[in-house]
């Protein structure tokens, strides 16, 4: 009976499935074809002709290009990785985000393609003998994206709203911690009080003077747009925290935002009104969010983003070998390590924690294990400054044989060995290269110094609960810096500073405030040395690697240099096929 | 039958405060907190976030003040992406999901139930076997694997559509409906092929056929109509579920829906972002089931509004 009824409505229902598929394909084909004649100028012209059509998807600016195609138009595509967590320049925390902070926003100085500094907002600066008083002075007639004038007071408030209690404003300790600018502590302890008392102000519109309690030779880092964008505040008392969506935002870098959808893309274009506008040569910059890394590298092989935000790093060495030079992998501002709990037994015997560094083959690890690029890093703080005598851990150059007599002896000494064999949980992320260190570390430990490791991996909000709770044996940690150089590392480990790690030194503490008192570079980098000696002779930390930023550049962009800042303002870049 | 809808509309309002407040405290269960990204934060900052976001309160009154925003129909500001509140967050992703779930669930039922029909009707026949292992790969093979596979074929190799992106073109959205619909292509057509082959051995057909009445007549009317009833079970719950957006296919095709706040929003610890998708989805789960019941009844005489 089914046979019967088949034969004939089963090919009737085929056919008309055949025929509906056919007619789908060939329509989407035409689509197509007139899509690509409508888009010659630039693939990426659809992501701004697009909100024109389905506006509740979008927030466009009134200022938007106008829909005529200038056919050479220069469009930049960068890839981004996951959406931005916030656009609000003051409180604003993250390294990407601090990209579309650096086109949108100029600081009192800049950096130019290899990440050193340069004048930007601030034509000339100088300090006094004592390095304890600065003083910056404007371009001439600076304007802001609307055309208002850009004043020395624009900077000031940037300063005083960062620190100020209810931004909530994770940046407010660069200018009280990293910089000690005199009565900024004070001032950032509650709100309503009197910013006048802080020591940064603006004695004319074009003049800014900061004053410090202690001299800092590297304050130049903390003066760029990351750390001192200028805040627009008629926009910013007339919108409140809406102040940084497209349509109200008013800025004072090379590009101002035309368009933002939340883990889509941003969209700059360029700013007539920065000062070297004449000079920038790319039009527009889309920053194209690419969450998976994997398919961000499709999208760069299909020539739909000209770079990426990362390199997949276990396809690291396959695609140099394939693309060449487009890999660029430079060490960055971040160092990662091992922090050991010296308050938990029996970690708190430094005899169990020395054994313990002795007993990672740091090379192995990095060329063998994580591939990922990094640099093996026999200090605490990122070794990027040459003027920086770093100390270096005697364990890092051991041989095998040396590692695993060595480090027995010493857990022998503590009162372990084949009979009672230490027992340690390294305390993890789930980001994958860092549960793949972390389980290289135990499995290196298992074998050369027979300790009974494992890994503990957590999400990294819950790893943090775990390292402010203390219970842990040994961290998987790492932490990154605000400017090259040995400063930002060897501050956040000062016991006042952090004391999540329950660590009391006296000696660095003191070393540290000598430090931080000398004006000379070379004469602050020798004592601050001393001080990196004095952490790592304590075991209080175990250095492993300095990590690198990972991108893809394609041949034609020019003027993206590899630096340790990671920085690549689109205003330096130009494209030329 | 009205009177049934709206008395299930009402049923719903305990179910969904139910939900609210076990999604409330079990997100605060969970370790860490939502402050803390790729840097550690120092105390007084961490402090300082704590009470702009009202943490610092008791959880007694978190939740009360909860409430009291959701009764305004305001879901609170995301603590992830602090430049937005929550609101604005669904509003500006879930049409996007809902587009795309609704093409593919649309794509899913055309297919799905023709290749089921056609399986039925000429079982174990070609399209029936090939329908069968379509339905096999479509169940078996993740989205995040046969995703890749389509943009390295249609993308990278053939260049026919964008391997990602979300710029309106009709291009971009081929791929994700297509990889979203596969699953429930797989499902639909299994679940009509089954349900089909009973149904034209019931009594009814049968009776159908001897007096005289046309095959495709039979079919249609007689036979489809009861096939579809287990179908349409399906499609409540899977429509519920395709419409709020997929974060596999979000992340991989890069589509700015609201699919990856659930997965996100939980290991962020963004507590009114996880409440607000969870409290939208659970609403579109029993409106789904709703409207299911209300199908099923114009269906199937058997059920009654009662």
């Amino acid at each position: 009976m089914g046979n019967l009824l088949a034969h004939g409505l089963g090919k009737t229902l085929l056919s008309a499935t055949f025929a509906i598929a056919i007619g789908l394909s060939l329509g989407a084909c035409e689509e197509k074809k007139q899509e690509e004649a409508a888009q010659q100028p630039a693939q990426q012209e659809s992501t701004t002709a697009q909100p024109a059509a389905e506006p509740q998807e979008t927030q466009t600016a009134s200022t938007a290009a106008p829909a005529a195609k200038v056919p050479e138009e220069v469009v930049l595509s960068r890839g981004f990785g996951a959406s931005p967590d916030t656009l609000d320049p003051h409180v604003n925390f993250g390294a990407r985000e601090g990209w579309i902070q650096d086109d949108m926003y100029e600081g009192l100085v800049s950096y130019d393609s290899k990440g050193n500094l340069v004048p930007g907002a601030a034509e000339k600066w100088e300090s006094s003998d004592d390095g304890k008083l600065w003083t910056f002075h404007l371009r001439d007639g600076l304007k802001w994206s609307n055309g208002d004038p850009l004043v020395a007071q624009d900077f000031v408030n940037a300063v005083t709203r960062q620190m100020e209690p209810k931004t909530a404003s994770p940046r407010g300790y660069y200018f009280y911690s990293t910089l000690q600018i005199e009565g900024a502590a004070e001032f950032s302890e509650k709100d309503g009080n009197d910013p006048k008392t802080v020591g940064i102000s603006a004695p004319d519109d074009r003049t800014i003077v900061i004053k410090l309690i202690n001299p800092n030779p590297n304050i130049l880092y903390l003066m760029g747009s990351y750390y001192v964008p200028p805040l627009h505040k008629p926009s910013f008392d007339k919108f409140g925290g809406d102040f940084v969506k497209p349509g109200n935002i008013v800025n004072n870098g090379a590009y101002m935002m035309t368009e933002l959808v939340p883990q889509s893309h941003v969209t700059l274009v360029k700013n007539p009104n920065y000062w070297d506008a004449a000079n920038v040569k790319i039009d527009k910059v889309v920053y194209v969010v690419t969450e998976d890394d994997q398919t961000e590298l499709k999208r760069y092989k299909a020539d739909e983003l000209d770079t990426t935000n990362e390199i997949p790093s276990d396809q690291i060495d396959a695609l140099k070998a394939e693309l060449g030079g487009q890999v660029r992998l430079t060490t960055y501002v971040e160092s990662q390590y091992l922090s050991f709990n010296v308050t938990k037994p029996p970690f708190d015997n430094i005899k169990v924690r020395q054994a313990l560094a002795i007993g990672i083959d740091r090379q192995v690890l990095q060329e063998k294990i994580l591939k990922a690029g990094y640099q093996v890093n026999c200090g605490y703080s990122p070794p990027n400054d040459e003027r920086y005598p770093q100390p270096q851990v005697p364990e890092c150059n051991m041989t095998n044989e040396e590692r695993a007599e060595k480090g027995k002896a010493l857990l022998a000494e503590a009162g372990f060995g084949p009979d009672n064999p230490l027992k340690v949980s390294i305390e993890s992320t789930t980001d994958n290269t860092a549960k793949k260190q972390a389980e290289g570390i135990a499995l290196m430990w298992k074998q050369t110094l027979g300790v009974d490791a494992k890994v503990n991996a957590q999400e990294f909000q819950a790893w943090m609960d775990t390292f402010y709770a203390g219970g842990w044996d040994v961290l998987n940690d790492n932490l990154v810096g605000d400017m090259p150089g040995p400063e930002s590392h060897l501050s956040y480990m000062k016991p006042s500073a952090e004391p999540g790690y329950n660590w009391k030194s006296d000696k660095y503490e003191e070393l540290m405030n000598q430090a931080s008192e000398k004006a000379d570079i070379a004469e602050r980098y020798k004592v601050m040395a001393e001080a990196e000696k004095a952490l790592l002779d304590d075991y209080l930390v175990t250095p492993l690697n300095v990590t690198t930023s990972r991108h893809l550049v394609k041949p034609w962009l020019k003027g993206w240099d590899d630096n340790n800042l990671d920085v690549h303002p689109t205003k330096l870049l130009s494209v030329e096929k | 039958m009205f009177s049934f809808a709206i008395r299930r509309i009402i049923g719903a309002i305990p179910t969904l405060f139910a939900l609210i407040t076990l999604s409330f405290f079990i997100m605060r269960v969970a370790p860490g907190g939502p402050f803390s990204g790729n840097r550690k934060l120092t105390e007084a900052v961490l402090a300082n976030l704590n009470r702009a976001y009202h943490l610092d309160e008791p959880i007694w009154m978190q939740f009360g003040r909860y409430l009291w925003g959701l009764a305004r129909f305001d879901f609170g500001p995301s603590m992830k992406y602090r430049d937005y509140s929550v609101t604005e967050l669904i509003v500006q992703g879930f049409p996007v999901s809902v587009e795309v779930g609704f093409w593919a669930m649309l794509v899913a039922t055309i297919l799905g139930i023709t290749l089921g029909i056609v399986g039925a009707l000429r079982r174990n026949g070609v399209i029936d076997l090939s329908a069968g292992i379509i339905a096999m790969v479509g169940i078996a093979v993740p989205t995040f694997v046969i995703g890749p596979l389509l943009q390295i074929l249609f993308g990278l190799e053939l260049k026919w559509f964008p391997i990602a992106g979300w710029d309106g073109s009709i291009n971009a959205k081929i791929l994700p409906i297509f990889v979203l619909a596969l699953p429930n292509i797989a499902y639909i057509s299994r679940l009509t092929r089954g349900s089909m082959i009973e149904a034209l051995r019931t009594n009814y057909v049968r009776t159908a056929r001897a007096k005289g009445i046309g095959a495709m007549r039979v079919i249609w009317k007689h036979a489809l109509t009861g096939a579809m009833l287990p179908v349409i079970a399906y499609l409540g719950p899977a429509t519920a579920i395709t419409v709020t957006g997929s974060v596999v296919v979000e992340q991989i095709f890069g589509i700015p829906g609201i699919g990856r706040y659930f997965v996100e929003g939980a290991s962020n610890r963004d507590y009114p972002l996880v409440m607000g998708v969870t409290i939208l989805y659970g609403g579109i789960v029993i409106l789904a089931n709703i409207v299911t019941d209300v199908v099923r009844g114009l269906l199937d005489p058997k059920v009654s509004y009662e």
